[in-house]
């Protein structure tokens, strides 16, 4: 029975975790002081996890967790000294002369690009052309007209997903940790957590100069690592994908040469 | 295979628990008249689940709606807005229809009521009545909320299954008895069930796009005509590879099979048939419609690399009287499949495409490249030039100008 126990412990010490993973541009500083951000449309979705596993969205909590992260988005970037400007909708540029059409444009463009960027640096099937160069890849043009046309710095692209265990699937874990007794041990039966990934353009450049991956969850139903439907939650959640911005490689030596 | 579980009494289990669930092999036919909509006009989400699925679905709608793969003739687009407009039900004004530029035989209904049609779809049909079945078909399935009662099956079912199997496992463990073979079989038969449900809902809205049909008037038959096409369609597909055509095995599909859809939607036809009044299929005012884009979607699927099927499907367009861009097709499909004669059949489809008034500009520019290969200069001339008048601008029309001077 202790051994039994000592293994559950184990096994839920292992699987509730918090990973962030990001990669920047070589020659990448953090965007510090007076800049200007804009945040493209965020791609927020809450759902619920059924008793059998799968997930069902839900509006009301995809509204609220939306209205969450951009405020929370908001006072993290005025810490930091840059004026935010969150893009609700795909028209909300065409007084700065950027149509709707554009800005969907740039979105899928970023979509492909990102999909690039989790593959060969997320998913392993890493690029030898792309070894030591960090974050090396680009939106070109579209988003430096974009940068020209409206005055930004910076543009950021953010997804987030987040789940909850419904109280069906906690009851079915609470079975599965009961069942140790009997001797049919389901201890890490999953549901709900947390991912998100924020990409970071400089719309002087076009070039992607960040890039980071959060993924919280737990393998117990019915453990939270986090509630963006809670403003102190998606508050949790921005901090962790862009409160710790590493500097490129490049700048983090020149950094160490002059502190020694 | 585990000790406790010997392979008999696993069959025996197992085609139990799939007969039990999954006896839809031969299902009976929905009847049109109990297909009664279950959405009346401005239907608006109200449970979290369907909310949750309609927030997701204003996202896609979104996307599509500005995607580039849309034809945006003007004049089409509001065609198909009328068509869905007449075979909607009580929920007309609340559909919303896209066309994309896809040359494969397929529509679809999103849970908010927005359909796609592939220009493919278009392509196939032969008169409005065709085209107004499928639409309907897909008006049923938001008409019959197919979506949202396809993700409570799911739910349901999988539901039970995770309850099921944690039951069944500490049962088994308390009684120190292996069961996981027993929940694998359990899986499998909810599989089934769901994809036996998908299947249900199919012959529902091909029962209910009959009964629709007939109600704004067209002929109720075209359903099971545009059935009859897409076999014969896919047998000629598979025959120019020397295959069989390829027939999943029924239980995992989540459609019915294609003649047992047939069959079904000919005995409904008959069914919803009132004796005396006049149908119509309204073929002219299809081909008027579709006129503009016609050309583009039968170069599409000739250029799909499958001469069966596009063969095909020119020879049933041509049911209804052959004219110079069919004829023009089939000598594309030859040029293009060069087998051994090919050249001389393709050669010899140009020169007929060409004595039709409506024949394609490019049925005079092969006609005249035929002619020049086989040394008949004087003729490829005339051609050429014909080839010209019709499209002085031409991207090649410089390079046929040359050509003119040496022949």
């Amino acid at each position: 029975m202790r051994r039994l126990l000592v293994t559950v412990g184990m096994a839920v010490a292992l699987s509730a975790c918090v990973q962030t993973k990001q990669y920047a541009d070589v020659e990448f500083a953090p965007p510090q002081g007076d800049y200007q951000l804009l945040v493209m449309r965020p791609d927020v979705t809450v759902g619920s996890v059924t008793t059998g596993g799968m997930v069902e969205p839900r509006a009301d909590w995809t509204d609220t967790a939306r209205a969450n992260i951009i405020a929370a988005l908001k006072a993290q970037q005025a810490n930091r000294g840059g004026k935010t400007f969150i893009l609700e909708s795909r028209d909300g540029l065409a007084s700065r002369g950027v149509t709707g059409e554009q800005v969907a444009e740039l979105e899928r463009l970023h979509y492909a690009v990102g999909s690039s960027i989790a593959l060969h640096r997320y998913a392993g099937a890493n690029l030898p052309t792309k070894r030591g160069k960090g974050l090396d890849w680009t939106l070109g043009e579209d988003a430096v007209a974009l940068g020209r046309k409206t005055g930004f710095d910076y543009a950021l692209f953010l997804h987030a997903e987040d789940s909850f265990a419904s109280t069906g699937r906690v009851a079915l874990q609470v079975l599965g940790v009961a069942g140790c007794v009997v001797g049919f041990c389901a201890p890490t039966i999953g549901g709900g957590g947390q991912f998100a990934y924020a990409s970071l353009v400089d719309l002087r450049t076009g070039q992607v100069v960040w890039f980071n991956v959060l993924q919280t969850g737990t393998q117990i139903a019915g453990i939270n690592m986090g509630d963006i439907r809670k403003p102190e939650g998606a508050a949790t959640m921005v901090e962790r994908l862009l409160d710790r911005m590493k500097p490129g490689k490049n700048v983090r030596r020149a950094q160490q040469a002059q502190s020694r | 295979m585990s000790a406790v579980l010997n392979r008999r009494s696993l069959l025996a289990g197992g085609g139990a628990a799939v007969a039990g669930l999954a006896t839809g092999v031969a299902q009976a036919r929905i009847l049109p008249r109990d297909m009664v909509p279950l959405v009346g006009p401005g239907h608006r989400p109200i449970d979290k689940d369907e909310q949750g699925m309609w927030q997701q679905m204003e996202r896609v709608e979104a996307e599509i709606a500005d995607s580039n793969l849309l034809i945006k003739d003007s004049a089409l687009n509001s065609y198909l807005r009328d068509l869905i407009g007449k075979v909607g039900g009580p929920a007309t004004k609340d559909m919303r229809i896209y066309l994309a530029r896809i040359p494969e035989f397929n529509a679809m209904m999103f849970p908010t009521g927005f359909s796609v049609v592939f220009s493919g779809l278009l392509l196939r049909m032969r008169n409005e009545a065709q085209l107004a079945g499928v639409i309907a078909h897909e008006s049923a399935h938001f008409l019959r909320r197919h979506q949202i009662r396809q993700w409570r099956d799911m739910r349901k079912k999988t539901d039970l299954l995770a309850i099921g199997t944690m039951l069944a496992g500490m049962a088994g463990g308390a009684a120190g008895v292996y069961v996981g073979d027993y929940a694998r079989l359990a899986q499998l038969g909810a599989i089934l069930s769901i994809l036996r449900y998908s299947r249900t809902l199919e012959a529902e809205a091909d029962a209910m796009s009959v009964k629709l049909l007939a109600d704004a008037g067209y002929s109720p038959n075209a359903m099971s005509q545009t059935w009859q096409q897409l076999i014969g369609e896919m047998d000629a597909s598979a025959a120019y590879r020397r295959k069989n055509r390829d027939r999943s095995y029924s239980l995992f599909a989540t459609h019915p099979s294609p003649e047992a859809r047939m069959a079904d939607l000919r005995v409904s036809a008959s069914e919803v048939t009132v004796p005396g009044r006049a149908y119509d299929d309204y073929r002219a005012r299809y081909l008027q419609a579709i006129g503009s884009i016609r050309p583009m979607m039968i170069d599409d699927q000739v250029k799909l690399n499958d001469p069966g099927a596009s063969q095909y499907i020119v020879e049933t367009l041509a049911q209804d009287g052959w004219n110079g861009l069919l004829r023009f097709a089939e000598a594309e499909i030859w040029r293009l499949r060069n087998r051994a004669g090919d050249d001389a059949r393709a050669a010899a489809g140009y020169s007929a495409a060409v004595r039709y008034p409506d024949a394609p500009a490019d049925a005079w520019r092969w006609h005249g490249i035929m002619l020049q290969k086989s040394g008949n200069r004087a003729e490829a001339k005339a051609a050429y030039q014909r080839y010209l008048t019709i499209a002085p601008n031409a991207p090649d029309a410089p390079f046929i100008r040359q050509q003119l001077q040496f022949l």
